[in-house]
């Protein structure tokens, strides 16, 4: 048994001979469809299914002469990283990059895991046609690599309109092309409230480093956020809600396994869909459901609320060209057996998905992770950020 | 007591678009079983739906039609409920922010006083699948044919201004009508592409109570949701008076037996809205660039009718009901055919003649322009009417133009009066008593006199001349 690949392309590679990604070796996760591959999201919901047609991403990426290698083990449908095998295949270096959903910070977090750049782009820059997802207005594709430039040129490859998908933002594409960061005119914003619950001994490193960008010219500011805490909630609530109704298609009605011995169509979707869903996902499902039927007012103030973060860490950008955050937490548990276990891992990153602006995981000698992100559409200068980080720290340190 | 009922009306009705709602499918719900489906509608992984165009403005002009006001913002919610005719778990539909609101149709009351009944709202959803249940031997089976998923469908949803079936089934016909005239639905309770629930109260007549409500269902054609109200309110009626308190619930109509029967609740959750289709955003350009594709509303060219050809409101509403009718009936007086002559020969000839023949107006051989040709003959005294009526029948059946008809059958009526006055000469010098009569007051040989002359010529004089040459003779 493969202990990293789901399924690895065993057709000849991709010899086009043009193209910006061309001898590119992309790793993606059977959430996202390459046409005849098995894409089973990591779920028994989807046993056996085969994508009818490629992803817009990896049509993308074949046509800019990429490879795509196969797909990697993954967790249910994306959510977490429990059962994920994400990033192993850049550590082994089978491949230079990967795709993957980034729900709550997957992306960024096996990143971290594995050593290498782990980016979250823009919410509304890359088509979800062929993108197997679970809530739909928090997730977007990551992309993983060794390096900046192999993220700036995926990021341009798949980003951009999609005549077939509508949910796409109707508004202009940004410039993602690289431009110099003048450290003097950059302003770098720490959140006081992420901070202060860092562990001592991991927050000074992450100072430490603060310390160095300042002496390279960056202008430092503590910014306060006293609703932070709120990120967690509101992904909870409404990341739940809408999981619930976009796993309602997998019914055993026009596709994947349905239970036998159903007596009627009642017990045909419990004993199914009873079937489909692991325990932890079936636990969000049903949280989900609970907030969607009987919490509703609780779940349309987590919507209004979640207007309200966003406005707030718009006014946050106007302080700071970017914001640093840790990328792990160092307090979340080591496995992963409830929804509290999983949503403890993502402390520092789920904010992105709330708001949708986009985040970089940097591999870094602090140990928490050193993470940077951007306001929405910043895409290009965070990855510029991410490029000065890199070459500062050769010429400094190594 | 006397009580008296507050009714309001929920209509689906489904557009007419060429696709369907999210995709790129046949709207075709009658075709071969899930022939009109792909991966969108079929809610595959990985798939984004892709809100019609076409359909939303099929919306937009039906909700104009009704001097509803679109909406500068509306937008899609899930209406999450689990059933196998609904792939995925939710019906798209616009809960919170419909496509319009307001708007208006108004009818005649019982006693013919002008009554305005009002819209709540309008908004977008997509129809679900059809369920048919089949044995496989002695196995019940359930069949889903996904053909009609993702169909187009508006709700109206009216406010609760109805007080009897009457005003309900009037409502109903000028919907109907209304919505046939912007193109958006054909607006069939028989077939399925209007649809009616309505919403029964009762409460002491002149009171401002908004008791507890029923909602009836499953009525197929207009008369049956008046007969479906009707029972309803003497239902509820007996309820009351027998100390009886109503409570919330859904009834079926039956048709055969024709009372209401309660059904049991379908499990409906809040809605949430979609996070995947777009907002609709409808800019003021566009709200009146869809405004101008209005065609002249049926009151409207109703009126216009009366104005312009003098007709009485029930002929001009007559005319005006059928938006293919008075388009029929205007290119048939633009080819100089008298208005009055044109409504009474449509009306009368040949709108039974194409019921008779299960044919459509638009498709019969009978055009505007032949029908017109041939009116005119009439009008110019060449043929009459008995031969008139003839030829219609054999302009449904034969490409030729009226004219050659006319001439081939011989139906050319004979007003030359060289002619007439011969056969005129003869029929008197025949018929002397009638001639007697006549002079000695009686009107009534007149006509008998004529009857001779039509008779003598083989039905082919013009009546009129001779009615003139045998007044001139007989003085
Ligand atoms: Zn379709």
């Amino acid at each position: 048994m493969d202990s990293i690949f789901f399924y690895r392309n065993s057709e000849k590679s991709n010899d086009s001979g043009k193209g910006a990604l061309q001898k590119l070796k992309v790793a993606v996760q059977p959430n996202i469809s390459v046409k005849g591959w098995p894409t089973e999201a990591g779920s028994a919901a989807l046993a056996d299914f085969k994508a009818l047609e490629d992803a817009v991403v990896a049509e993308r990426l074949s046509g800019q002469g990429a490879n795509i290698v196969g797909s990697v083990k993954m967790s249910e449908f994306g959510f977490g990283l429990k059962g994920s095998q994400a990033g192993c295949a850049l550590a082994e270096k089978s491949a230079d990059a990967e795709l993957m959903l980034d729900v709550a910070g997957e992306a960024r977090l096996a990143a971290a895991r594995a050593g290498v750049y782990g980016f979250k782009p823009s919410y509304g820059l890359i088509s979800r046609i062929g993108l197997v997802g679970l809530i739909p207005s928090m997730e977007t594709c990551g992309i993983l690599a060794h390096n900046i430039k192999s993220i700036r040129d995926i990021l341009q490859t798949i980003a951009g309109h999609d005549e077939r998908d509508f949910s796409l933002p109707d508004e202009k594409m940004p410039d993602f092309s690289s431009q110099k960061i003048d450290p003097k005119k950059t302003t770098l914003g720490i959140i006081e409230e992420v901070l202060k619950d860092l562990p001592s001994g991991k927050r000074k490193v992450l100072e430490k480093e603060l310390e160095d960008l300042k002496k390279a010219g960056f202008v430092i500011k503590e910014l306060s956020f006293p609703d932070y805490s709120q990120f967690m909630l509101i992904h909870q609530i409404v990341g739940s809600v809408e999981a619930s109704s976009c796993t309602g298609r997998y019914d055993s009605v026009r596709y994947g396994r349905r239970a036998p011995g159903a007596k009627n169509w009642n017990e045909m979707y419990l004993q199914s869909r009873g079937a489909a869903f692991g325990t932890l996902l079936k636990s969000y499902l049903f949280q989900g459901a609970f907030f969607q039927f009987e919490r509703y007012n609780a779940y349309e103030d987590a919507c209004r609320l979640r207007a309200q973060l966003v406005s707030e860490m718009q006014k946050l950008s106007a302080k700071a060209d970017f914001l640093v955050f840790p990328t792990h937490n160092p307090a979340a548990s080591g496995t992963v057996d409830s929804l509290a276990d999983l949503y403890e891992q993502f402390v520092y990153t789920a904010f992105a998905n709330v708001t949708g602006q986009p985040a970089l995981h940097i591999p870094s000698t602090v140990d928490a992770g050193f993470q940077i992100a951007a306001k929405r559409l910043d895409d290009g200068r965070l990855l510029d950020l991410g490029d000065y980080l890199l070459s500062h720290r050769h010429g400094g340190k190594s | 007591m006397e009580f008296e009922a507050v009714i309001g009306l929920e209509i689906h009705v489904e557009l007419n678009s060429a696709t369907k709602l999210f995709c790129d499918c046949p709207n075709n719900p009658g075709d071969e079983p899930n022939i009109n489906t792909c991966p969108v509608c079929l809610w595959f992984p990985g798939e984004v739906p892709r809100l019609s165009r076409a359909a939303l403005e099929k919306a937009a002009l039906l909700c104009l039609g009704f001097n509803a006001e679109l909406q500068p913002r509306s937008a899609f919610d899930q209406k999450v409920y689990y059933y196998p005719d609904l792939p995925k778990g939710y019906q798209l539909s616009q809960a919170h922010l419909p496509l319009s609101r307001g708007g208006w149709i108004d009818i005649a009351d019982e006693d013919g006083t002008p009554k305005r009944l009002r819209i709540h709202h309008i908004h977008m959803e997509e129809d679900v699948a059809k369920l048919v249940h089949e044995m496989e031997g002695r196995l019940p089976i359930s069949l889903v044919d996904f053909n009609r998923a993702g169909a187009p469908l508006v709700e109206i949803v009216t406010e609760p201004d109805f007080r009897s079936p009457h005003h309900a089934m009037e409502f109903l016909k000028a919907l109907r009508t209304q919505v046939r005239y912007v193109g958006s639905s054909e607006c069939s309770m028989e077939n399925g592409t209007m649809r009616v629930d309505a919403n029964i109260s009762i409460r002491p007549k002149g009171t401002n109570q908004m008791n507890t409500k029923v909602e009836v269902k499953n009525m197929n054609s207009i008369r049956h949701v008046g007969d479906a109200i009707a029972h309803e309110i003497t239902r509820q009626s007996m309820a009351v008076t027998a100390g009886e308190s109503v409570v919330l619930h859904t009834r079926l109509w039956d048709p055969d037996k024709k009372v209401t029967l309660p059904m049991r609740a379908k499990f409906e959750g809040p809605c949430v809205p979609d996070p995947m289709v777009p907002e609709i955003i409808l800019t003021k350009q566009e709200i009146e660039d869809l405004r101008a594709r209005l065609p002249e509303m049926p009151a409207v060219r109703a009126e216009r009718f009366v104005q312009q050809y003098g007709f009485s409101a029930e002929e001009a509403i007559y005319l005006s009901s059928d938006p293919e009718v008075a388009a029929y009936f205007e290119a048939v007086i633009k080819d100089g055919v008298a208005p009055r002559t044109a409504m009474h020969w449509l009306t009368t000839q040949l709108i039974p003649a194409v019921k008779d023949r299960s044919q459509e107006l638009a498709q019969i051989k009978v055009t505007p322009a032949r029908f017109a040709a041939l009116l005119k003959m009439l009008s110019n005294d060449e043929i009459n009417a008995n031969a008139a009526r003839e030829v219609l029948a054999q302009l449904f059946d034969s490409d030729e133009p009226p004219e050659a008809i006319v001439s081939a059958k011989g139906f050319k009526q004979v007003s030359d009066r060289g002619a007439l006055d011969e056969m005129i000469d003869k029929v008197l010098g025949e018929q002397a008593a009638a001639v007697a009569d006549f002079k000695s007051g009686q009107g009534k040989a007149m006509g008998f006199l004529i009857g001779q002359v039509m008779q003598a010529s083989g039905g082919k004089a013009n009546p009129k001349i001779i009615r003139e040459l045998l007044a001139k003779k007989l003085v």
